[in-house]
């Protein structure tokens, strides 16, 4: 019988490596099915350099519609350099140079003639921190709508922006104070706001950069019940940390390691029954 | 992705960052391999009791099954507080789930030790000395024990490696536990022949039964070590398959 620590550390090493090989197998090609049918984005041999320095390694990933994906890995690993590309974000980074191919509803973003202010509301993006406007919370979602030209009233902005609350799941407790300064709001209603904000434009899909990290449980459930409620209009592409997280919100998962894509697959099964030793390292919490 | 970059030596052996998260799960393994280390004895004190007939080690069976049951308690518990705590993902997840079924498994086994020593004890209630029991019935009983008993000892073996191997020669034996049960049963259905009262027959089939039931439950374990170890649940597959496919894996 053994008892000890490390033996059961051993013979759960063993474990691992008694399976089927190909689930530990070493390669640093992709393991999953990286496309999806009728993708919404489609990101294909994406390299990103920053100067002489390569973040992310030809990197092929599809996003479907009324999907989300998210991204795990641990810091450094490109996943948000990642989630950046796919609104030409990186573009405003010195030195920075995106390689590959990444098309939206099959057009080309990084198409020399397409201008990138429009792309950016088409993809929009929900950042780590919230970050409203130093205005009201009516302005906060009015802005986009407005610089954009997509209503064409008053009456017609009033409405866009209580749909965009509603949806952000914030009307309801910000109704009665439109006026108020949206950075007087608290952490997590900031964060709907900015969603609500993204919405009011009317994206395609919804990039969200760590988007509860610097929420309390409970906004953060709310922020995730509003993910899941989002994805029946948007396509959701997700970094997070929390791998709790990753597996509550999404659908599919993709694992990023050192500027590779090393897995990605059914969110249930990567958070079950990883086929990459890197994954399952990760996210059983072996990485050293 | 043809460019290699160095990958990061990651020794699976080497444990989870969070140190304690192993020593939770290596308690909580802990805890199934002694439970299984007791029911393994309670086994064989169990047989050697009804075998030769010795009323005061079926007594002491009795008396120590409870040790089993309060382990099972406890393996709930550390089941529970791994959970709670640690969220297990991918193999841990797969080892706490499987180890929760195990621990089951062992305390039905540790059951299945009491029966049998309570039939002991009830056919010496019923009257019966120490050569009840026919050589050939006890050589045929001594049988269904040895394969009973060696196939819950490698469940148990299996629960400490992980290992597939064990798992299939735990799935191997199977047959030859079914015979040596058949065997029991053929020379009970002349129980005139054997001399013993309906009662007595009784007590001494529940006895194979449980037996059986033994060898089931090893075959129990031996699915969850699969389950472990290749994350693929082969519950109500075709044994006989099933066997085919472990050969070829473990080749």
């Amino acid at each position: 019988m053994i008892t000890t620590v490390e033996e059961i550390q051993r013979s759960t090493s063993t474990a691992m490596r008694s399976g089927e090989l190909a689930r530990v197998r070493e390669s640093r090609e992709t393991v999953g099915d990286y496309s999806v049918p009728d993708a919404r984005m489609r990101c294909r041999d994406i390299e990103v350099w920053y100067g002489d320095k390569r973040a992310i390694h030809g990197v092929n990933l599809d996003l479907g519609r009324n999907e989300v994906l998210s991204m795990i890995g641990p810091s450094g690993c490109g996943k948000s350099t990642f989630l950046r590309c796919l609104n030409r974000m990186n573009d405003t980074i010195d030195g920075c140079r995106v390689s590959g191919s990444i098309q939206l509803d099959g057009e080309e973003i990084y198409d020399r003639a397409l201008d990138p202010v429009p792309l950016r509301a088409r993809v929009g993006m929900v950042f780590q921190k919230p970050n409203p406007f130093p205005k009201s919370i009516y302005e906060n979602v009015a802005y986009g709508p407005r610089i954009h030209g997509l209503t064409t009233s008053k009456a017609e902005l009033d409405a866009l922006v209580e749909t965009s609350l509603r949806k952000a799941g914030l009307w309801d407790e910000v109704k009665d104070r439109l006026e108020a300064p949206g950075t007087g709001l608290s952490g997590g209603q900031q964060q709907r706001l900015c969603i609500a904000r993204t919405i009011a434009v009317s994206p395609e899909v919804i990039l969200m950069d760590e988007p509860c990290s610097a929420l309390d449980p409970i906004a953060t459930a709310i922020i995730e019940e509003l993910i899941d409620e989002l994805r029946a209009n948007y396509s959701i592409a997700i970094v997070t940390h929390s791998m709790q997280q990753a597996a509550r919100v999404s659908q599919r998962t993709a694992y990023f390691h050192l500027g590779d894509l090393v897995e990605v697959g059914e969110t249930n099964q990567i958070f079950t029954n990883p086929q990459h030793r890197l994954t399952e390292d990760y996210i059983t919490g072996r990485f050293g | 992705m043809t460019e290699s970059i160095n990958p990061p030596i990651t020794d699976l052996a080497r444990g989870h960052t969070v140190s304690r998260y192993d020593q939770e799960l290596a308690k909580l393994r802990g805890i199934i391999l002694e439970m299984g280390e007791h029911v393994v004895e309670q086994i064989q004190a169990a047989v050697s009791a009804l075998v030769s007939r010795e009323e005061n080690l079926a007594f002491r069976v009795l008396d120590r099954e409870p040790q089993v049951d309060f382990l099972a308690l406890d393996a709930d518990e550390e089941v529970f507080r791994v959970i709670a705590r640690r969220q297990p993902t991918a193999i841990d997840l797969r080892i706490v789930l499987a180890l929760s079924k195990i621990a089951g498994d062992v305390e039905r086994a540790g059951d299945k030790a009491a029966r049998i020593a309570r039939q002991s004890i009830e056919l010496d209630a019923l009257g019966g000395g120490e050569d009840l029991l026919s050589p050939r019935l006890r050589a045929a009983l001594s049988t269904l024990d040895a394969c009973a008993c060696c196939m819950f000892e490698r469940g148990i073996s299996g629960v400490a490696r992980f290992d597939v191997r064990i798992a299939l020669d735990i799935f191997e034996r199977e047959p030859a536990l079914y015979e040596a049960s058949h065997a029991v049963r053929a020379l009970l259905s002349d129980a005139e022949q054997e001399g013993l009262s309906a009662r007595q027959t009784v007590c001494v089939l529940t006895s194979a039964h449980a037996l059986e039931r033994i060898g089931n439950h090893a075959a129990n374990i031996a699915e969850q070590v699969i389950y472990v170890a290749e994350g693929q649940d082969v519950r109500f597959r075709n044994r006989e398959i099933l066997i085919e496919t472990l050969r070829h894996r473990t080749l």
